[in-house]
Parts: structure tokens; C-alpha cells; sequence
């Protein structure tokens, strides 16, 4: 029996995409985040959860080089995309982010147009030729975040002037118009309503057939639905880390299970 | 047992559930000891009350199960909380099932009250009915205990049901091979007998979730049996 398996969710053959060995980050004297060793596999939304503070959106952080932008932020260990280190000097962190998006937890859109909103990576990234193509980039971009039947007549009105959800999925839009490789999202949905938690969950599981996507989120259920691994971060370690139907049944450290559980942790 | 909840309500739900399977569980012990009971000292009277106490396991199956659906739908229940719920579910399935036999038996003891007693019958089988009941207990018991070892301990002692079926089995066999006018009695004995056995499966299927409600996974390895009479060969007389 054990050999039959239900093959949507199997991942475990999915090479690795991010490979992160003996990951420490400082915040000045505070160690946040302690000796975290994980495979990012490609094809597969990954979960972290794990209570506030416990080093989750830092490790997620570290995996764009975001913490470079805080002074206070050391970072050691070794993180490879591809087999390549991300903080090796010859790498440009504007690029790497362009290969690793990200979407935050409040929908933060440019004062642009709903247009430019989307436009914007592809063009400072030079990934166009003309105006053809870029609008095809925003169409099919818009498209992938199912956002386009709504917003297709209006694209050059104000990207702020959308409803929360919509100003969610318009920043998903931005982040896939530059073909990431990786999709980071921290909390993408904690400021959406259920049904479009429901569409961005939906949306989820569409592109991760393109690429990796990794998602913070404080919602059990939510990790549960759309991922198929999940970490679970305590106190800046990372405590248990497998396949998210294990991790929700039987979980194998007392901490996870606590914490899932709704105990005490 | 696990540490509480932050929220306590959901805990109150569990327990709920589990005190509930346990009220079933003293119901079907009770029903198929009376049962037993009723057989070897021809109770009609008795009987009649297994009979009608059936109805009373079948309703707490409906309100447990009733209870389980709303505790899915409204509290998602993760890790241990789930297997709690799903062992919850199929234990009082088999429970449910264990309680029909205890029935049966009473109706059937009901129709052998009418006829000669068969020498002996009545007597073994309310051993193994006594037998299977400790096996259901301590099922029930390990499942409240988390208690592994015994749970493992009644799949073991699940062959020594077997071996009494065996041996009433040849002994039904003999006495209808003896004198033809005992074969009414002895196939509803045969019956009875077949039924307690199942009793004793169901007991050890109970087991096997005390064992996957503790570690997550159900048992690998074959467990023992030896109820061989599918392979007896023909007896002559």
C-alpha cells in the first residue's frame, strides 16, 4: 500500500531550487535566526510558519537579500539559487531580485497606473523591446494573477484606487511580470477578505507550476491548503521541516505539534 | 495525555467526544455480557432487554458522529486533535457493529430458549464472550490511557479468540454429527459463536487506532491469527 500515492501532491522528486546550509542572521548582538539548513525544492509551495518572532520572515528575507537593506543585519551561512551563492560579490542584488519576487502583507502598489504598476520591473530591467511586447508581458502578467477580466478596461487608472484584494493580486502581477524564478510571500493574504484569500490561494497553486513560490503565514489552514512542504521556525530555529500532510497528521517534534495544534508552544 | 489548548472550549469538545465513546463502550461490554448472560441461563426476559438496549448504542453512534462533524467543520482539527476525531469515527463504527452482535445474540437465545439445551454450548460460549469483552475493555481503556503496550496486548491476545472458536466450532460439529436434532440449535450457536469472534476483531481493529492515534501511523506487520476453521477439511463421522 505504501508504494501507491496520490500523485499531484508528490514533490519529492522536484530538484532543489534554493539551497540554504548553516544560515545564521544577527540583528546587532540578537541571533535571530540559528544554523537553519533547507531545500527549497522547484515547482512547490513551501510554508513557514511558526510563532511572531520566530525568524521565519527573516530566513524569507535573506532569500532576496532583503536584509541587506538593514544596517544592523549580519548575514553567514551559505544560501545557493541554482547552485550559485546568492552574497557571492559578483552577484547584483537588483537582479537576483528580479529572478526572487516578493509580495508583502499590505498590498503596496506604486502611485502608477495599474499599467505602469506591472510595466515597471520589466522595463528597468530592460526585458522588452517595445510597446508590444510589454503589453504583452502586462496582459499575460494580469492574466496569471487573475486579475486582467477586471481590470482590462481601466489600466490606466491609479493601481491604488482598487479594492484590497485587487491592489493584492496587482502587486502579485508586478512581481511574476519579470519571470521570477521564485515567488517569496510574506502574509499575502492577512489583509484580504476570504474570498480574495480564496482567488490569491487559487492563484498560488496555478504558478507554481512556473516556479517556487515560499509563503509566510500565521493562517494554519492556509499552509495546509496551498502548500505541499512545510517549516516550522521556533525561537530562530528551524524545528521540523517535511511534507505538509505529515507536518498537519503526525508531526514528529512535540513543539510543531503544540504549536499546530493550538497549544501552548 | 497532551497539554491544553489556549482555547478551552476546543478541549471541552474533545473530551466531550471521548467521554461519549466511552458511555458506548460500557453500553456494548454490558450488552454483550447480558447477552451471554441470558443465553446460558435461558432469560427471556433478559434477552428482551439486550434487544431494546440496541437502540440506545445505535443513538449515541448517530450523536457522536453528529458531534465529530461539527468538531471538524468548526475547529479544523490539526495533528493529534485530527487523529482523535478520525479514531473517534471509526471506533464507534466498529463499537456500533459489536453492539448489533450482542443483539443478534439476544434474539437468537430467544429462539434456543425453545429448544433442548446442546450439552456444554451455552457454557463456552459465554466464556468466549467473557474473553472478548476484556479484549474490548482494555481496547477502550488503552484508547483513553494512550496506552500503546496494551493496545498491542489485545491485538496478541486476539488469537486466543480464535483458538476458542476453533474449539467450539469441532465441538458444534460433533454434537450435530451425534444426533441430527441438534443441528437447528447448533447452526445459531455456530452463529452466535462466528459473531462473538467478529466482536473480538472489531476489538483488535480499536487497538490498531490506539496505535495510530499515539504514533501517526497504523500497524505494518501482519497481526496473529488463528482462526483456521475456513481451512478445516471435511470431518467424517
Amino acid at each position: 500500500m505504501k508504494d501507491i500515492q496520490i500523485e499531484e501532491r508528490v514533490v519529492s522528486d522536484h530538484m532543489p531550487k534554493i539551497t540554504a546550509r548553516g544560515v545564521q542572521v544577527y540583528y546587532g548582538q540578537n541571533h535571530a535566526l540559528k544554523d537553519v539548513d533547507v531545500d527549497i525544492l522547484e515547482g512547490t509551495v513551501t510554508a513557514f510558519i511558526g510563532p511572531s518572532g520566530c525568524g521565519k520572515s527573516t530566513f524569507l528575507r535573506c532569500l532576496n537579500r532583503m536584509n541587506d537593506t538593514v544596517s544592523s543585519a549580519r548575514v553567514e551561512g551559505k544560501i545557493l539559487l541554482d547552485g550559485e551563492d546568492i552574497y557571492d560579490r559578483s552577484v547584483d542584488p537588483v537582479q537576483l531580485r528580479a529572478k526572487v519576487g516578493m509580495v508583502f502583507q499590505k498590498p503596496n502598489p506604486f502611485p502608477k497606473s495599474i499599467y505602469d504598476n506591472v510595466a515597471y520591473g520589466p522595463k528597468i530591467h530592460g526585458m522588452t523591446r517595445n510597446k508590444g511586447e510589454l503589453d504583452e508581458i502586462v496582459e499575460s502578467s494580469l492574466r496569471k494573477a487573475a486579475l486582467w477580466t477586471e481590470v482590462k478596461d481601466r489600466l490606466q487608472s491609479p493601481g491604488t484606487g482598487l479594492s484590497g484584494g485587487q491592489q493584492q493580486r496587482l502587486c502579485i502581477a508586478r512581481a511574476i511580470a519579470t519571470s521570477p524564478e521564485v515567488l517569496l510571500m510574506d502574509e499575502p493574504c492577512s489583509a484580504l477578505d476570504p474570498i480574495a484569500t480564496a482567488q490569491v490561494e487559487e492563484l498560488i497553486d496555478d504558478i507554481r507550476s512556473q516556479f517556487s513560490v515560499v509563503i509566510v503565514t500565521h493562517s494554519m489552514q492556509q499552509a495546509a491548503r496551498v502548500s505541499q512542504r512545510t517549516a516550522f521556525f521556533h525561537m530562530g530555529s528551524l524545528v521540523e521541516y517535511g511534507e505538509t500532510g505529515q507536518i498537519f497528521t503526525s508531526p514528529q517534534d512535540p513543539r510543531t505539534e503544540s504549536y499546530i495544534s493550538g497549544r501552548i508552544g | 495525555m497532551m497539554e491544553p489548548h489556549i482555547r478551552s472550549a476546543f478541549d471541552k469538545d474533545l473530551e466531550g467526544v471521548q467521554a461519549l465513546v466511552m458511555r458506548m463502550g460500557g453500553l456494548v461490554e454490558h450488552a454483550l455480557l447480558q447477552a451471554a448472560h441470558a443465553l446460558e441461563t435461558r432469560d427471556d426476559a433478559l434477552a428482551e432487554d439486550v434487544r431494546a438496549g440496541d437502540r440506545a448504542i445505535d443513538e449515541l453512534e448517530d450523536l457522536i458522529q453528529t458531534e465529530c462533524a461539527r468538531i471538524i467543520a468548526t475547529r479544523a482539527p490539526n495533528t493529534s486533535d485530527l487523529r482523535v476525531i478520525l479514531t473517534v469515527m471509526r471506533i464507534v463504527g466498529s463499537l456500533e457493529r459489536s453492539g448489533d452482535y450482542a443483539k443478534n445474540l439476544a434474539k437468537r437465545s430467544l429462539v434456543l430458549a425453545q429448544m433442548r439445551p446442546v450439552n456444554g454450548a451455552a457454557g463456552s460460549i459465554s466464556r468466549m464472550a467473557r474473553t472478548v469483552v476484556s479484549l474490548l475493555k482494555d481496547a477502550l481503556d488503552a484508547y483513553i490511557a494512550r496506552d500503546a503496550h496494551l493496545a498491542e496486548d489485545v491485538r496478541r491476545r486476539d488469537v486466543e479468540v480464535d483458538q476458542m472458536y476453533n474449539s467450539v466450532f469441532r465441538e458444534f460439529l460433533t454434537h450435530m454429527m451425534e444426533d441430527p436434532r441438534n443441528i437447528t440449535a447448533c447452526m445459531h450457536l455456530h452463529f452466535i459463536a462466528k459473531n462473538i469472534e467478529r466482536v473480538g476483531d472489531h476489538a483488535t481493529g480499536i487497538a490498531e487506532q490506539v496505535l495510530y492515534l499515539v504514533s501517526g501511523e497504523m500497524p505494518v506487520d501482519d497481526r496473529p491469527k488463528a482462526d483456521t476453521t475456513a481451512e478445516m477439511p471435511q470431518v467424517h463421522g
